[in-house]
């Protein structure tokens, strides 16, 4: 056999074994995905949406209370999240570009953005959760907000630089304030990239579990009061599950579906809105 | 009048800029400071003590951190090969008309959170390993595995985005040297992109062992050190996840800070080596 | 009509109704073309962007197979047989047909690494032979002098032009019948340009060249044909001094004395 009649062979098994390993690889994220539609489907109901959580075993619980409480949990998380990341971005690509303190807080930033946010859960447990005695919305909200900064912060710090800057002298030229010029020029210019950081950030907050076991903490029943325990969809979904009760297992794969439903959206307008950006 | 406004949006969003900055220092003060009660009464031993015993008020962190290991190697291990393969289907085999879905659904899915992963686990993946290895079926082995499926997706993008950085006319030139596809991905395209792919792996460990939820399910809690993979194990995360509610002294508060602090500083180092020794920030807008 | 000489010496390749349409396109990029390449010498392609004569000239050893669905018909005969067969071996037709790139393309490994690379892939492995054919590759692509000293340097550390002379010398060293060359000086200054196009002149002894390029001039310096091509038909081949004195076709003429283009 000569030397590349080898490397033929060679080269044929390895393609097999990639397109072996990417179908074990594609079968297993498939059977996940099959899994939470079908499971989720089939949990479904109005009573979810209608009623709260109930005591197992007499099937009429529901997740309004987690529902509501996840949707004033990221709320709020963005509602301060996203500005403050926003402003800080824009100093970033606006004031500090090059400056060694922009580098600084983009590196921070980038190495937050993979950091575990479990970690995030107990440094919030302990400027919030000890100091008042007490779970509540505000902690699971402060947490997810932590976590959400560097992301809008990193996106619109790259999506302002993008605009070409160009545009922002040539409304120097006509005499405009800088602030102006940021607010109604550049932001203009980078909309729908800063939109696209936004809802990949919410995404990424909305299915985080792990910070908010020992922040929001959970509730089983609605509550609206911020300074309360608050149920979460993510937390409802790991108490449930682990719960040994069939009924309680069921609504856990019906927020489950919701949840990544939701978080599935959010990416793919996401990406919509950036190709759209491309396209023009 | 616009000029004073212009200094106030320039400080303030300077400060804001600052205050992440300042954010960041003061997460890992907090810890520190809390993590001290735990300093003082163990010392180094805690990161040496085999023993967790909260009713004895004695705690050591060995399992936990050899659990993290062992959890993530066997992940890494499962994945590593797999994602390359995903990578090199995507980059070098598939059709156009495959690449762009399975593409983006692979984006996709690392988008899904983890808890879904660890209901998957807990529901379809523990009766598995129980068959197949005996025991309850929650163990060590169940998690790296549902671990590696987890970071499955990131590691194929990152991997192939890495891949993808190779010029055309770098891989077109091995071919026609009468390259095989083979020959091209082991002597251009893997050397080319070596520091972003390994970059890659390294950003996927620090993300793994920190990952909490697609664990927690299927770990068991356990803080017994077993080389039988099929036992119930622990994991630093995995302990913080189910203890840090229940906690009910001084000390095992503390404790569970030390952990929290060391599992930050493990993965902010990780994530650094992989960042600015392998991945070298793209500086867009110039 | 197209004016196409008779090529009285002997023929490297020779494209019969060749046509080739790019996937997703329904337009052909090349339309029923024929041209003979003569043995031994150097013929040129020119024509505005968007002519084909890239896609033709990347026809030739097949490049355009490592992309889906382009689709082509017709013949390209090389060594009496048609090379736009299924059953073509494409690993030792491009080991016979080599080609240079429009911007260098050092491979990242060492400078003798790289020329080695073509030779080791044909399971050469005996030291004193690589070291023998690399050394004389590295001779005549006219860098020996400057690599001898560093040959287990990264490629990448060479100089644009010196880059270049090392993918013709690794292009070389497997021995090829034919080179293409695609614009190989488009990303180079002009001294390095005119050590390519002398390099390439030097080669003609050796292997039947083809050249894509931009630029007239650097036709008309190194080619013996030209063949002028436009909206994916060849329009004029002759011999190059013939073609850019006395052009048989108008749409020749307009286009080299810069009319279009």
């Amino acid at each position: 056999m000569t030397y590349t009649q080898k490397r033929v062979i060679a080269n044929s098994i390895v393609m097999a074994l990639s397109t072996l390993s990417a179908l074990i690889g594609i079968g297993f994220l498939l059977w996940i995905l099959s899994i939470l539609i079908i499971n989720g489907v089939d949990a479904l109901s109005m009573t979810i949406f209608l009623e709260e959580g109930a005591p197992p075993g007499n099937e009429s619980g529901g997740l309004k209370h987690a529902l509501i409480g996840q949707l004033m949990l990221v709320g709020y998380a963005s509602a301060f999240g996203v500005p403050l990341g926003i402003m800080a971005g824009t100093y970033l690509s606006e004031y500090g570009l090059k400056s060694k303190l922009s580098e600084t807080i983009r590196d921070i930033s980038d190495i937050m953005m993979s950091a575990p946010s479990i970690v995030i859960g107990a440094f919030v447990y302990a400027i919030v959760v000890a100091p008042s005695g007490q779970f509540s919305g505000w902690a699971g909200s402060i947490a997810l907000m932590i976590i959400m900064l560097p992301i809008i912060l990193r996106t619109t710090d790259d999506m302002l630089q993008l605009v070409p800057s160009t545009l922002r002298e040539a409304a120097f030229a006509l005499g405009t304030p800088k602030y102006k010029v940021i607010t109604q020029v550049v932001y203009r210019g980078a909309k729908a990239g800063i939109l696209t950081g936004v809802m990949l950030g919410v995404a990424r907050v909305a299915g985080e579990t792990a910070p908010l076991l020992f922040t929001s903490f959970n509730d089983n029943f609605l509550n609206t009061d911020m300074s309360q325990p608050m149920a979460s969809l993510t937390v409802t979904m790991y108490n449930y599950a682990t719960s040994p009760y069939e009924d309680w297992q069921k609504l856990g794969w019906a927020a489950a579906f919701i949840l990544s439903m939701f978080i599935l959206t959010l990416n793919i307008l996401g990406r919509l809105f950036l190709l759209k950006r491309k396209g023009k | 009048m616009s000029s004073i406004i212009d200094k106030i949006f320039a400080n303030a969003t300077k400060f804001i800029a600052i205050g992440v900055l300042l954010l960041v220092a003061w997460i890992f003060s907090v810890l520190f400071e809390h993590s001290l009660k735990s300093i003082e009464a163990f010392g180094f031993s805690f990161l040496t003590e085999t023993k967790w015993a909260p009713n004895l008020e004695k705690f050591g962190a060995l399992p936990a951190i050899y659990g993290s290991v062992v959890s993530t190697f066997l992940a890494m291990i499962l994945a590593v090969p797999i994602a390359i393969g995903i990578a090199i289907f995507l980059s070098e085999i598939a059709h156009a008309k495959i690449k762009t879905p399975v593409g983006v659904s692979i984006e996709l899915l690392a988008a899904i959170p983890s808890v879904v992963y660890g209901m998957w686990g807990l529901f379809y993946f523990v009766p598995i390993i129980r068959d197949m290895f005996g025991g309850i079926g929650i163990s060590m082995l169940t998690a790296g595995i549902v671990l590696s499926i987890m970071i499955l997706p990131f590691m194929a993008a990152v991997t192939r985005d890495a891949m993808n950085t190779t010029p055309d006319i770098l891989k077109e030139s091995a071919y026609a040297l009468g390259g095989t596809k083979w020959d091209v991905i082991k002597d251009i395209i893997i050397p080319y992109a070596k520091a972003g792919i390994i970059g890659s792996f390294i950003l996927a460990l620090g993300r793994a062992i920190g990952e909490t939820m697609a664990v927690t399910f299927v770990m068991g809690n356990v803080h017994k050190i077993s080389t039988d993979l099929t036992q119930p194990a622990t994991s630093i995360p995995v302990t913080l996840a189910n203890e840090f509610a229940e906690a009910d002294s001084e000390l095992y508060f503390s404790s569970l800070f030390e952990l929290s602090l060391l599992l930050l500083v493990i993965s902010f180092t990780i994530i650094s080596i992989a960042k600015f020794y392998f991945l070298r920030r793209k500086r867009t807008g110039q | 009509m197209a004016t196409i000489v008779d090529i009285t010496e002997e023929q490297a390749l020779k494209v019969k109704n060749f046509e080739f349409t790019y996937a997703g396109s329904d337009e052909p990029n090349i339309k029923k073309l024929t041209m003979p390449i003569a043995k031994h010498s150097i013929t040129a392609l020119i024509g505005p962007s968007g002519c084909g004569k890239t896609t033709l000239l990347r026809s030739f050893n097949r490049m355009h197979d490592l992309y889906p669905a382009n689709r082509y018909s017709g013949e390209i005969i090389f060594k009496d047989r048609n090379i736009l067969t299924k059953n073509e071996d494409l690993i030792k037709l491009r080991t016979q047909i080599g080609m240079i790139f429009q911007k260098p393309t050092a491979f990242p490994m060492s400078i003798f690494d790289n020329v080695a690379y073509g030779l080791r892939l044909q399971g050469v492995k005996n030291k004193t032979e690589l070291q023998d054919r690399v050394e004389k590759a590295l001779q005549d692509a006219a860098i020996w002098q400057e690599a001898k000293d560093r040959l287990k340097h990264d490629a990448n550390g060479l100089s644009g032009g010196q880059q270049q002379r090392l993918c013709i010398a690794r292009a070389i060293a497997v021995e090829p019948e034919v080179l293409l060359f695609d614009e190989p000086t488009s990303a180079l200054d002009p001294i390095s340009t005119a050590g390519i196009e002398e390099l390439i002149v030097g080669l003609k002894e050796r292997v039947s060249i083809i050249i894509v390029t931009h630029n007239m001039q650097q036709a008309a310096r190194v080619s013996d044909y030209t063949g002028f091509m436009y909206l994916g038909e060849l329009v004029e081949l002759s011999p190059t001094e013939e073609l850019f004195v006395t052009p048989k076709e108008r749409l020749t003429e307009e286009y080299i004395t810069g009319k279009f283009g």
